[in-house]
């Protein structure tokens, strides 16, 4: 359960070598219940937060973004999927959001995406609100192209 | 290739013949038959065709509708065995035509005198004892027209093989390759060989000027181009040089065809002898999207096409249209699209703090502007709108202005007191088409030929059919075609007013006179007396009535005409004198120095031109090639662009960026799509949504009151300098430039 709990490792210097073989995709499929699948998206989030420092250093992105900033983003996407109640629907989003989690503490991904994706951007729950809530379709339609 | 590798195999090994040639199906004997060896034997041996045979029925080419101005005088001909009717004087090649015959023609064409030197419209005729040329015959009577026997094709292909004897292999290199009457009509009616083996001839080339590239030994002598500059266009520039296989087809003197109708020659030419120099080897034919839109480089309208690759505009060809333009289109229209490319605006500029420029987004931006035009009063705010805005965009920006609470809107061109009130009063009424009716010609204050040269290639056509007479009051300037000088100035006009002029004679004895006033008389103080006295000239005559309405007023810009309509007129003098906001909608012939220093400028446009080394905010809008929009030509026909290429950077449509900035400024106007704004126009000026329709004008000038005030004695100037430079695309194009430093006369 330990290493199920803390299953995200940090690669020391040795084992960047071979960066995607030591990884351990830690979520194992089959939930049997909802309950057990929302402890699941607990512990994930709990996995995913924890790993925020390591991410902070291995993208520089101390200037950029606050931790708690990347908190609200991981939350938000969670939350974007929280309407799920199948359990198996449930597992292959956790199996895919621990890949993805596991690709960025790999360093597979590089700073523009991180940055791209969480952190600046349209889509991002952030971004929408803030200048452009009162704002008519015309105006936003507008602000994006001249085809609308 | 097969039958002569045949033939020389049949002739050497002889023996092997002999012994192996029922069992060899690689072999055949080669025959013929008399109805192969001449076209009179397979003449005969063809099949009668059944009598009484019910053949299916025929439309004519194109689309076309026959007018019979006398339909008692229609004569019945028949064209391949099918009966049809036709007007009294139409040829063989029309009476063909309207059978839905297309016999192929080189030195014809429908608008020019015929020539019948290429010999390519033979056809036979029954109890003629050689083929005719077509497009010369009078269709008579009874006339059986055979256009698909062998004599015929024969002849076409004898033709075709004389026409490729000389002409260069230049098929590769020509830009007409594509859209080649040569290489079309040789696929089709010519012969599969030839054999020539001589040496071909060659022409030295001619210099025609910056737009029209001559390699005058692809020419095939056809004359199209010399009764084109003679006839259409006016200028005696081209004619035919010497005999035989030396003719050569030029100016005699070193000429350059200045005409500014001279760029569509390179339409007519059915070979690549004349083709488009700024065009050449820029594009194929078939690479090209053509879209079909209208042209605004002057109030005509022109129907045009844009040819394009991707997203630049590669050339642009005329459509017919036969009420405003026919088939031609001036040589501004033509060559003025790489001007397009030049100086485009494609984001969002503030200036700062230092006088330069910053690019910055749409929200900062329209977040300036929008604050800004709070702090202003309702009355200093001004709108000023361009010479190529479409209608949308101006009533959306006068819909903007009257809510911010400004009445100070209006479209350059409209000086101050020209009311909109009786469309009659800005409009051709006579419609340019209908200016063919008329007989007489007084031009007052307008040279019809830099202003709108599809007008003056109306009026030359009418000169020239029936002998009609023009005079003009103006500068003197030069016509091609002959007029009379009446005088420089309004004195002219008050002689013939008062009855005391020479000319009025010839204008009462005048069965249909046409009175054209130009556009530039708009701008003078005196305006008022003298329209009232063109007035009382027109009604002293007779020149409004009703079949024939012969007061017409030539506009000098594409948006004038929709911008009257609409109601965007100058109310007050001093209106732009005191603005602290003003907001120029493309307009860069206002007179930067009459904006006080202090006001806050925003200019909308697609081109740096002018106004904007004056502007503050610079709004990026798209070109007449990038928007659809409506526009309505100087006789009240309205028609709409369309869009051919995507926008440059990150321009919006005029009418969006006045809608955004509304919005942003507060003022909730009712339409947010282009439907929206189209009908909010329909209950201002209806006649701009019903689009190639012509709307004339409801009131004569019997409604107007009387002037009062007098003449000034100023002699009327010309209102266009330089044809070639005229608004903001044709002064960023390169080909203009090299057009107006090479062509103008001097």
């Amino acid at each position: 359960e330990e290493k199920k709990r803390f299953s995200i490792q940090r690669l020391n210097k040795h084992q960047m070598a071979a960066p995607f073989t030591l990884r351990k995709i830690g979520v194992p499929p089959n939930s049997a219940n909802l309950t057990e699948a929302r402890r699941r998206v607990f512990d994930f989030f709990r996995a995913a937060c924890r790993s925020i420092p390591t991410i902070m250093d291995i993208y520089n992105l101390q200037d950029v973004v606050a931790p708690s900033q990347l908190r609200f983003t991981i939350s938000a996407q969670i939350r974007n999927n929280a309407h799920v109640t199948d359990p198996k629907v449930i597992d292959l989003l956790l199996f895919k959001g621990m890949e993805e989690l596991t690709d960025i503490v790999d360093h597979a991904k590089q700073r523009h995406h991180i940055i791209g994706q969480y952190v600046v951007g349209e889509g991002l729950v952030q971004n929408t609100g803030s200048k452009d809530q009162g704002k008519s379709d015309f105006l936003k339609n507008f602000y994006t192209s001249n085809y609308f | 290739m097969g039958v002569g590798i045949l033939a020389s195999r049949a002739i050497r090994p002889a023996s092997r013949l002999l012994r192996s040639q029922p069992s060899n199906l690689f072999l055949r004997t080669i025959v013929s038959k008399p109805e192969l060896q001449s076209p009179e034997a397979a003449a005969v041996s063809q099949p009668e065709p059944p009598k009484n045979q019910i053949l299916p029925p025929r439309n004519p080419v194109g689309g076309a509708r026959v007018h019979f101005t006398n339909p008692e005088d229609a004569i019945e001909v028949f064209v391949d065995g099918y009966a049809v009717k036709v007007p009294k004087g139409f040829t063989v090649l029309q009476a063909c035509e309207v059978a839905g015959v297309d016999i192929p023609r080189f030195c014809y064409h429908s608008r020019l005198s015929i020539a019948g030197n290429c010999r390519m419209c033979l056809v036979e005729v029954e109890k003629s004892p050689k083929p005719v040329a077509s497009c010369a015959m009078p269709a008579l009577p009874g006339m059986k027209i055979k256009t698909d026997t062998p004599i015929a094709k024969k002849a076409r292909e004898g033709v075709m093989e004389f026409l490729l004897m000389n002409h260069p292999l230049d098929c590769p290199i020509c830009d007409q390759g594509g859209e080649c009457d040569l290489q079309d009509q040789s696929m089709a009616f010519g012969s599969d060989r030839g054999r020539f083996t001589e040496m071909k001839r060659s022409v030295v080339d001619k210099n025609l000027g910056p737009l029209v590239k001559t390699v005058m030994t692809r020419c095939i002598q056809c004359t199209r181009c010399v009764r084109f500059a003679s006839e259409v266009a006016g200028v005696q520039d081209l004619g035919m040089l010497g005999r035989g296989s030396g003719e050569e087809i030029g100016t005699y003197v070193e000429k350059l065809m200045t005409s500014e109708l001279s760029g569509n020659v390179i339409d007519i030419c059915p070979v690549g002898a004349l083709t488009s120099k700024p065009f050449a080897f820029k594009a194929r034919n078939w690479e090209l999207k053509g879209t079909e839109t209208i042209d605004v480089s002057d109030a005509v309208g022109s129907n045009i096409r844009v040819d394009s690759r991707g997203p630049e505009v590669m050339r642009i060809i005329p459509r017919l249209n036969e009420d405003i333009n026919e088939e031609w289109i001036s040589d501004k229209t033509r060559f003025s699209y790489d001007g397009l490319k030049r100086q485009r605006l494609s984001d969002p500029m503030i200036r700062d703090s230092d006088g330069r420029f910053k690019a910055v987004s749409w929200r900062d931006a329209l977040a300036v502007v929008g604050d800004i035009i709070h702090q202003v009063k309702s009355d200093e705010i001004v709108g000023i709108a361009g010479q190529l805005s479409d209608a949308e965009s101006m009533m959306v920006l006068k819909d903007f202005v009257n809510r911010m609470g400004s009445d100070n809107v209006w479209c350059e061109g409209t000086a101050v007191g020209v009311d909109a009130d009786l469309r009659y009063s800005y409009l051709m009424n006579s419609s340019i088409s209908g200016l063919e009716n008329a007989d007489l010609f007084l031009l007052v204050g307008t040279q019809p030929r830099v202003e709108a040269a599809m007008v003056n290639a109306r009026i030359c056509k009418t000169v020239r059919a029936s002998n009609a007479k023009v005079a003009y009051i103006g500068p003197p300037a030069d016509f091609n075609y002959d007029c009379k000088h009446l005088g420089t100035g309004p004195d002219t006009l008050k002689e013939i007013a008062e009855g005391r002029h020479p000319f009025c004679s010839a204008l009462k004895n005048a069965k249909n006179p046409a009175i054209i006033v130009g556009a530039g008389l708009f701008n003078r103080t005196d305006k008022d007396a003298i329209l009232s006295a063109v007035e009382s000239i027109a009604q002293a005559n007779n020149v409004v009535r009703p079949d024939w309405n012969g007061l017409n007023y030539l506009l000098l810009y594409a948006a004038q005409a929709a911008a009257l309509d609409l109601g965007l007129i100058q109310q007050s003098a001093k209106a732009l004198e005191s603005a602290k906001f003003v907001y120029l909608m493309g307009a860069d012939d206002v007179d930067v120095d009459k904006i006080p220093k202090d006001a806050f400028v925003v200019y909308q446009g697609h081109h740096g031109d002018k106004a904007v080394y004056r502007a503050n905010v610079i709004l990026p809008a798209s070109a007449f090639t990038e928007k659809e929009g409506t526009y309505e030509n100087t006789e009240g026909f309205t028609q709409q662009t369309v869009p051919a290429v995507p926008t440059v950077g990150d321009a919006r449509d005029d009418w969006k960026i006045v809608r955004a900035l509304s919005e942003v400024s507060g003022v909730n106007l009712p339409y947010n799509s282009i439907e929206g704004v189209r009908s909010r126009i329909k209950s201002v000026a209806p006649n701009l949504v019903h689009t190639d329709e012509r709307e004339p004008a409801a009131f004569g000038p019997s409604l107007k009151p009387e002037c009062k005030e007098t003449m000034s004695t100023t002699p009327f100037k010309p209102v266009v300098e330089n044809f070639y430079m005229t608004n903001a695309i044709t002064r960023a194009s390169k080909i203009m430039a090299q057009c107006s430093a090479v062509l103008l006369k001097k």
